[in-house]
């Protein structure tokens, strides 16, 4: 099999976006990871779903747990909304979110040890131009995997 | 100038100009040049790392070392936090209150950490309480960083250009002590002062947004107590081993080295880390940048240029300590002032020299030092303070423009070169 053959649609985000919005998308469509494309929907970054939070949690807090700490309950539930008017564009630099991508003839050992190496639950197809066909999730790529092989004898 | 020498120079000044535009990254910059230098037989080789003057300045880099290990373990136990939240709250969200005691606790903590360190550890807070006050968080970030850069001069260990300076010129934590701490104090307030006309347009209370600054826990910024009273003990003996320097006889890069083992020992804590806490880079450039400097040394060009600066001062010492101090606060304002300064401390070091008495070359050195310190408030790139504050401000939503730092950062640079002169004046020369 190959990747288009596993590769299935999802929602993708504009790196335009505000940062709010993209996790909406994300957490609505129960995604394991953001796409973010740029207008000629070629991928810009996959953000894994562990790695959202990185986006999420101001640099502020993350960097200094003991700032983190001084903030009350009642603000501590609401520390996303500090991230105002950023957008998903606005992290763009970030080597972290380097889209991880595969073309669509890309065997299944590819894909996994891209995922492997990315520690990344979601991949990227894309076609000859670089602009995007398809997604490969863990759970498809697993599934994938788990009906090609044979039956494992039971002891 | 023979053409080595010429050579030396060239690679030099490219160099340089790749770091003061910041096209390239600057660690691969000074990299790339001291191996061109190295490659050309420009620099003595065998005495790279050997030689003090014609190589890498050990004592420079060891003693950054131990102060960014010491640092990077002080801030894990949450007192700049409390403190600076305290703060907040005392000022009860009034704008100049509230930037006077952020100002005071940055130019506090920086004559004993770095710059860059103590900018990180007071932003975050800043743009904290701001946020909850709603009012724009670049006013308060720039004075920040203005009083930063104040501060870090009054010590040895406060700013990278008093480092290079204490260790080529032989002065030590205490001759900084007495030279510099009293007109930076001087300077601070006066700078507070200035504070009130300069931000004034920018100031706006929120009176009804002060309950969410009270809301803001400090105490539970400390968690462990007894780990903060070990630290801060080590703290204290690492600034009385650099106060005994004159009894003692140890360098302050053993000193600090020392003061980073202990802090380790008494953190409990990785070794790993720790070392996470160091900056690298930053330790590399210094490495790359000694050796760039070396090659300028060995191949005479640093002569050249002492001698015409010696010839052209003959005996109006006043007058070089005036270039000296002007010269500086300028060219350090548009090129980074860590390598401004790591370049002219050779030509300083030749003109000291022949000063008629030891207390007018030092009065030249004091002159250096006063310049270059303060041209990192010159313009946004000048130190790199004012990078990582543009930074912070950015990735935060509260984008600070070149302009809008340099144009209080200009007229801060002026006052402060202007009362270290009278203060050259009055103190060496009158």
């Amino acid at each position: 099999m190959q990747a288009r053959d596993i590769a299935i649609q999802v929602p993708t985000v504009a790196t335009g976006d505000p940062v709010a919005r993209t996790v909406q998308v994300m957490a609505l469509g129960r995604l394991p990871g953001l796409i973010v494309v740029d207008e000629r929907r070629r991928p810009r970054m996959v953000v894994p779903g562990t790695q959202v939070l990185r986006i999420l949690v101001p640099n502020s807090y993350q960097e200094d747990p003991a700032l983190a700490r001084t903030v009350d309950e009642a603000h501590a539930d609401l520390f996303w909304r500090e991230l105002g008017g950023l957008t998903i564009g606005d992290f763009l630099d970030s080597r972290d979110f380097r889209p991880a991508t595969v073309r669509e003839d890309a065997t299944l050992l590819e894909v996994a040890a891209l995922m492997a190496r990315r520690c990344t639950p979601l991949v990227v197809v894309v076609d000859r131009d670089g602009t995007l066909t398809g997604a490969v999730t863990l759970e498809r790529l697993l599934g994938s995997l788990a009906l090609s092989t044979p039956d494992v004898p039971e002891d | 100038m023979t053409l080595s020498a010429t050579a030396a120079l060239a690679i030099f000044v490219v160099a340089f100009v790749l770091i003061a535009t910041e096209k390239v990254d600057k660690v691969k910059v000074v990299l790339i040049a001291a191996g061109a230098m190295a490659l050309l037989g420009l620099i003595p080789g065998d005495e790279v790392f050997f030689s003090e003057h014609e190589g890498i300045d050990w004592n420079v880099i060891f003693l950054l070392l131990g102060m960014m290990i010491i640092v990077g373990i002080i801030k894990q136990t949450g007192i700049f936090d409390y403190l600076a939240i305290w703060a907040a709250k005392r000022s009860r969200g009034r704008p100049y209150r509230l930037l006077v005691m952020l100002m005071a606790i940055t130019a506090i903590a920086s004559p004993f950490l770095d710059n860059v360190t103590t900018i990180m550890l007071v932003a975050p807070v800043t743009l904290v309480v701001c946020g909850r006050l709603q009012i724009p968080a670049q006013p308060y970030l720039i004075a920040e960083v203005l009083a930063s850069n104040i501060g870090g001069a009054a010590t040895l260990i406060g700013d990278p250009p008093n480092i290079i300076i204490g260790s080529r010129a032989g002065l030590s934590f205490n001759d900084f002590l007495v030279h510099m701490t009293p007109i930076v104090v001087i300077i601070f307030a006066a700078f507070t002062l200035l504070c009130w006309p300069l931000f004034r347009r920018s100031f706006r209370y929120n009176p009804d947004r002060v309950a969410e600054v009270m809301a803001l826990q400090e105490s539970r910024a400390i968690t462990d107590r007894a780990l903060l009273a070990r630290c801060l003990a080590v703290l204290a003996l690492v600034i009385l081993g650099f106060g005994l320097h004159s009894v003692l006889h140890v360098e302050p890069s053993i000193v600090a080295l020392l003061g980073a083992g202990a802090m380790i020992l008494v953190a409990r804590t990785e070794v790993n880390d720790v070392l996470k806490e160091v900056e690298w880079p930053t330790l590399v450039f210094f490495m790359g940048l000694f050796v760039m400097v070396g090659g300028l040394v060995h191949t005479g060009v640093i002569e050249t240029f002492g001698g015409w600066a010696v010839e052209t001062v003959g005996d109006n010492f006043f007058g070089a300590a005036t270039a000296l101090l002007f010269g500086s606060a300028v060219l350090g304002a548009f090129f980074d002032n860590i390598p401004y300064t790591a370049t002219m401390a050779p030509i300083v070091e030749g003109l000291a020299a022949e000063a008629p008495d030891p207390g007018t070359g030092r009065a030249l050195w004091w002159s250096f030092a006063l310049g270059a310190d303060f041209s990192g408030n010159g313009t946004a790139v000048a130190a790199s303070a004012n990078v990582v504050a543009l930074g912070i401000a950015a990735r935060n939503g509260q984008r600070i423009s070149f302009w809008e730092f340099t144009r209080y950062g200009i007229i801060v640079t002026l006052l402060t070169t202007l009362m270290a002169w009278g203060y050259v004046y009055l103190r060496y020369f009158a």
